[in-house]
């Protein structure tokens, strides 16, 4: 199978009051169309900056990263911006969703960036909050859903647009075990039915349980590749 | 992104609302005093045309003539017909200035005597603001004067006593003698030091019959400022039906001094909106630098999510701009009804009318606001928007998404 994603040699280096911090160092990765990988790791292993520099939300310090055949490492704020929002949806630990808007507003937020049309993009969101099971909260504001409704809602959000891939940094890290791993299934449902490409960091037990693939990372260098069945 | 900016600013409402408040104040206070100096503006525009005729006709080149005999108009009576007929509804006043020496019992001094006919209201209003003592010669009066006070000490003449003029006149020199039947204070000291009034008829008796220097033309459907750009169509109709040997002018050709000063309360008034403006936008600014400051993960996250620069910019600038349109409908709302309602005459209180009314102004005046000025408020209010919200749009624009999202406020 065709890589999606292509990492190579990528490293990238934080520069502070004269301190260097070497958070990755030249790690190599392919990541399929239809997969569902986890990047795992202690804290300070380098899961959340991959993440960045697959996502295109910061440049790499030495390294190739190419979404298919377009080399996207190299590209300006702009190109990256426009990227981002063509290609890739993101899920954050803090669910980071935007608090004057209610679930359906932040789950159609994305396409309204694109320029969907309102009713089509509310179509749409409305759908992608009944695949995760929150199709009647679609009025709520944040502050009027649980943690793990808001991270649906995230999770919605990202999938409304049917981005190329789904990026998620530690979606469970805030969520109690049943609704953590309620989150999961629901990802794990959405890439099993809709084919959506999860690539997600987390050092939660419960998910690195459920998912195919498994990229263990120790000082921003890759020491284990496991693929596994679900 | 109006509506997102709209929920946006009433996140801290008392922030908000105080700077809406302060750009609502700016603006109510901005058309209050558009409509104020309007008020100033056409009181000015009524006592000067009241004063001089809105519209005026001259022998061509009247400014540059030194003869006498050349200066006026001759077979004035036919030219008023014109002029009637031409503009019908007009109130036609006419004036004849005659150069003469002017002499007492003792004394002679050179002096500039007015024969004036003017409408019934200006002269009464004249006599109001500046006779001193007696009367002005009545409109066919053909032995009365009233003489400058400064004038009449150097004559050592009074109230009761005869002079005599003398002067160049179309059909050779003209004498004659007048009784002093009043004294005029006249506001500028070289007009009060030559300056005398006769009846026209006696002017024209005394130095050029059925001849007048100038016509002034009196139109009582021009009362406001506002309405002043009407006159010059007229004007241009009335130099047809007059020909070439005249000239006809509207008040600002005639007196540009006083036109430049009605025209100065503009630029004024500019520069008091750009204070008050300039100081509502600081807390525009201070509300909206915290917004984004407060903000900083959330515009990381929507940066994250693909949004480009320019996008966070123009979110941030409309909320800037719905944060001060608010306040400016406010203001808007609250000032123009006061302004119409003013329209319809106020006066001053506690007693500042007298002192109003000590600078030429009418006791009584009328707010009046042009759509520019209200045109002008809101640009004022919308740049303020802008300008306030530039500098932290830049700065929500510029975030770079990963560090955004690791900011903690």
């Amino acid at each position: 199978m065709d890589a999606l994603v292509r990492v190579r040699g990528l490293t990238k280096i934080y520069r502070l009051d004269g301190q260097q911090t070497v958070a990755l160092q030249d790690v190599d990765l392919d990541i399929g169309a239809g997969e569902f990988t986890a990047i795992a790791g202690p804290s300070g292993s380098g899961k959340s900056t991959l993440l960045h520099l697959i996502g295109g939300l910061d440049h790499p310090t030495a390294g190739e990263v190419w979404l298919e055949d377009q080399r996207i490492d190299r590209l300006d704020h702009n190109q990256l911006a426009e990227l981002r929002l063509r290609s890739f949806g993101f899920v954050f630990q803090a669910f980071n969703l935007i608090p004057v808007l209610s679930a359906l507003e932040n789950a159609a937020f994305v396409l309204e960036l694109r320029g969907v049309p309102r009713a089509e993009r509310e179509q749409t969101a409305r759908a992608a909050l009944s695949d995760l099971g929150i199709g009647e909260l679609w009025r709520r504001r944040p502050n009027q859903l649980s943690g793990g409704q808001q991270q649906r809602v995230a999770v919605a959000r990202a999938h409304a647009a049917a981005p190329r891939m789904i990026l998620a940094d530690e979606p469970t890290a805030n969520l109690d075990g049943a609704t953590g791993i309620a989150l999961i299934d629901e990802m794990r449902h959405l890439n099993q039915e809709h084919g959506v490409t999860f690539v997600v960091a987390t050092h939660d037990p419960r998910l690195l349980e459920r998912v195919r693939r498994i990229v263990y990372l120790e000082d921003g260098r890759i020491v284990r590749d496991e693929g596994r069945a679900s | 992104m109006l509506v997102l900016a709209w929920r946006n600013i009433w996140r801290h409402r008392t922030r908000s609302l105080g700077a809406a408040v302060a750009v609502g104040f700016v603006v109510w206070m901005s058309v209050l005093y558009f409509g104020l100096v309007g008020a100033m503006r056409d009181g000015m525009y009524v006592t000067l045309t009241d004063t001089v005729g809105h519209v005026q006709v001259h022998i061509r080149e009247y400014r540059d003539v030194r003869d006498f005999r050349q200066s006026v108009i001759t077979g004035a009576a036919d030219v008023r017909v014109r002029i009637e007929q031409t503009l019908p509804g007009t109130e036609v006043a006419a004036a004849l200035e005659v150069p003469a020496l002017l002499s007492g019992e003792d004394r002679a001094r050179g002096a500039l005597l007015a024969g004036m006919e003017q409408p019934a209201a200006v002269r009464e209003e004249f006599a109001t603001k500046y006779l001193k003592t007696g009367r002005l010669p009545a409109p066919e009066d053909l032995d009365g004067i009233a003489l400058g006070t400064a004038l009449a000490r150097t004559l050592q003449a009074d109230v009761g006593d005869t002079v005599y003029a003398f002067a160049p006149g179309t059909d050779g020199t003209g004498a004659s003698a007048y009784t002093v039947v009043g004294l005029v204070r006249f506001p500028e000291p070289s007009q009060d030091a030559r300056g005398a009034i006769l009846s026209l008829p006696a002017a024209q008796d005394l130095a050029a019959p059925g001849a007048v220097s100038r016509f002034e033309l009196h139109l009582p459907q021009f009362r406001r400022t506002l309405d002043d750009s009407g006159l010059l169509p007229l004007r241009e109709q009335l130099q047809a039906a007059l020909g070439e040997r005249m000239i006809v002018e509207t008040w600002r050709e005639s007196y540009p001094a006083l036109s430049d000063l009605e025209r100065s309360l503009r630029p004024l008034i500019i520069v008091f909106l750009t204070i008050f403006f300039v100081l509502a936008g600081l807390l525009v600014v201070n509300t909206i630098y915290l917004s984004v400051i407060e903000r900083t993960r959330e515009f990381g996250v929507i940066i994250a999510m693909g949004a480009r620069r320019g996008r966070v910019t123009r979110m941030v600038l409309a909320e800037s701009l719905v944060l001060c349109a608010t306040g400016a409908a406010a203001g808007l709302l609250l000032g123009l009804p006061l302004v119409a309602r003013m329209a319809r005459g106020f006066s001053y209180p506690f007693g500042w009318s007298e002192i109003v009314e000590a600078y030429g102004m009418p006791a009584v005046m009328y707010a009046s606001i042009a759509p520019e000025e209200i045109a002008i408020t809101l640009a004022f209010a919308i740049g303020v928007g802008l300008l306030a919200a530039l500098w932290p749009a830049r700065v929500a624009g510029r975030l770079a998404p990963v560090e955004a999202m690791r900011f903690v406020a």
